[in-house]
């Protein structure tokens, strides 16, 4: 019973940390029709800012929050500014936009390992061993509030998404942009700003995954793979469908420890995407775009 | 009744990539005034909208609205100046409901504020948005698709509207209220430029009008003067 209740809490904390890094990316898709392989750079980078923050400064992992994801944000509009806004969008120019973003990846991969080595670390904390009883186990409390800012944190985007003009903004261009701009919304700047929402998000991702998890300059590119499956398993944009989505893949993930060997449950996420792309290529929530 | 020029359109050339559609066209729409731009299909009807509205500028020439140049303007303040278009085929937010599409029409900052009043006001006009508020645009008929259109436009408080092919897939009753509505969003003040297929209507609600054709214009007079004209009625009235 206890194991069951420990994995049921690792699947639920993974899920969160899904649903944060996979929104984004599917933010991004949704509006831009671009996919955004530097996602898993950015994951790498957020854990490292917030390592940093926390070793130079002595700044404790969840005060560093804004800080990371503002520079997330800052590096994603810039990123969009500089180098995506030039390049060919939508089906024909995809190649362009994902070589270039692979690309972004790398630098910023190399860039970690000249500063950092390859070494794994972690962001550890004075709290960083402490637990409370749950349901008859131990939950560390970082667990737990790291479950409860990835919860939030997509939750609150979602108000956001529905209830501000600049939301309601967001999800017009996803499904007309030339309408927007008649009406006088400013396309470019809707396309920068969702550029750094979302990548803010992979920023914020990592760093909370860094007070769990240990990391090195690869890291990134399971979590990378991992949001794939979820935007194509819950739809683009849907806060309940990428919630839904994380949670299934966590639950499979973290239960196929129990009847595989641990080598082989990394690959499940995988399988899982396959077989939805060939038994149900719109996703399990079908094909609608931040609807 | 009308006065001076509020747009005018002067020997613009456009393209699509390397395939030029307007030949230094050139329109021009006084204040007060309901003219109809009309020609076959692919004649460059919409082009010339798309290219007012600042979605496709110019290569060539020059668009003046109220006497000012267009040509540093960015597509997305026009709204602001009080130029506002109903596309073709709608062009609605499809997943969005009736009411954000709505709502959306007065996003720029001069209506904003009015977004409350200005809902009020086209609701009233199109009692059936009412009842379709809250449902996704998407899932409207062809006419309440048309309504929600012109209501979006009407959001931003235009002194200029264009119109293209409000009627188009619509059945003939709704095709009447279309064009009622546009000869009375004409009377209440506001300037229409109206694209029409059907133009026996179209030469109805407009004063004036200027035919097109492959990009360039070929006639142009008041609607007394098209509708007598034998190669129109031969052309287009099947007369
Ligand atoms: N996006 C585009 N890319 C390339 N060519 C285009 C594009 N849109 C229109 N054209 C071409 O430009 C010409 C003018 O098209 P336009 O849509 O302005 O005509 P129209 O008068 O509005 O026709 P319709 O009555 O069918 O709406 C046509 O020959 C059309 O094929
Ligand atoms: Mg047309």
């Amino acid at each position: 019973m206890d194991r069951f209740v420990d994995l049921a809490v690792s699947a639920v904390l993974l899920a969160g940390l899904y649903a944060t890094m996979a929104y984004g990316l599917g933010l991004i898709y949704g509006v831009l029709r671009v996919v955004n392989l530097a996602h898993g750079g950015v994951i790498m980078a957020g854990a490292y800012l917030g390592w940093i923050l926390h070793g130079w400064a002595g700044l404790d992992p969840y005060l560093s929050i804004p800080l990371v994801v503002g520079a997330t944000f800052l590096l994603g509009m810039a990123m969009y500014r500089v180098l995506v806004r030039h390049l060919p969008r939508g089906p024909a120019g995809g190649p362009a936009s994902l070589l270039l973003l692979f690309g972004v990846w790398l630098v910023l991969r190399n860039v970690a390992y000249l500063l950092f080595t390859g070494n794994d670390q972690v962001i550890r904390t004075s709290y960083s061993t402490h637990a409370l009883p749950l349901l008859g186990s131990f939950v560390s409390v970082n667990r737990l509030a790291v479950l409860a800012i990835a919860v939030v944190t997509p939750a609150l985007l979602h108000l956001v998404l529905r209830r501000t003009y600049l939301g309601r903004a967001i999800r017009a261009v996803a499904q007309n942009a030339d309408s927007c701009t008649l009406v006088g919304i400013d396309v470019e700047r809707i396309y920068t700003l969702t550029f750094g929402i979302g990548t803010a998000l992979a920023g914020l991702a990592g760093l909370l995954s860094a007070t769990i998890f240990s990391f090195n300059p690869g890291f990134g590119s399971g979590e990378l793979l991992k949001s794939f499956v979820v935007v194509v398993l819950g739809g683009l944009g849907s806060v309940f469908g990428t919630g839904v989505a994380a949670l299934i893949l966590a639950i499979v993930e973290v239960f196929a420890i129990l009847v595989m060997p641990s080598y082989l449950t990394a690959a499940v996420g995988f399988v899982m995407l396959v077989l939805v792309l060939v038994l149900r290529p719109g996703g399990l929530f079908g094909q609608r775009v931040l609807g | 009744m009308t006065g001076a020029p509020m747009l005018e359109v002067d020997g613009i050339d456009v393209f699509y990539g390397d395939v030029q559609v307007l030949y230094g066209l050139s329109l021009e729409v006084r204040e007060g005034e309901i003219v109809t731009l009309l020609g076959s299909n692919g004649a460059g009807k919409t082009t010339t909208l798309r290219a007012i509205s600042g979605l496709r500028p110019p290569r060539k020439g020059e668009i003046r609205f109220r006497g000012r140049s267009l040509a540093s303007l960015p597509a997305a303040r026009r709204a602001e100046l009080g130029i506002a278009l109903v596309p073709e085929g709608r062009e609605l937010w499809p997943q969005l409901t009736v009411r954000e599409n709505l709502d959306l029409g007065a996003y720029h900052p001069r209506v904003r504020a009015n977004a409350a009043r200005n809902l009020e006001t086209v609701l009233a006009m199109f009692p059936r948005l009412r009842e379709r508020s809250s449902q996704v645009a998407g899932s409207l008929s062809g006419g309440e698709q048309q309504m929600c259109a012109i209501a979006r436009a009407l959001m931003s408080e235009p002194t200029f509207l264009m119109l293209d092919e409000p009627s188009l897939g619509l059945a003939p009753v709704l095709v009447e209220q279309v064009m009622r509505t546009v000869a009375e969003l004409h009377a209440s003040g506001i300037t229409v430029l109206l694209v029409e297929q059907n133009l026996r209507k179209a030469l109805e609600v407009a004063q004036r009008g200027t035919v097109i054709e492959t990009g360039r214009v070929r006639l142009e007079g008041t609607s007394a003067e098209l509708s007598r004209n034998p190669e129109i009625r031969a052309a287009y009235l099947g007369i």
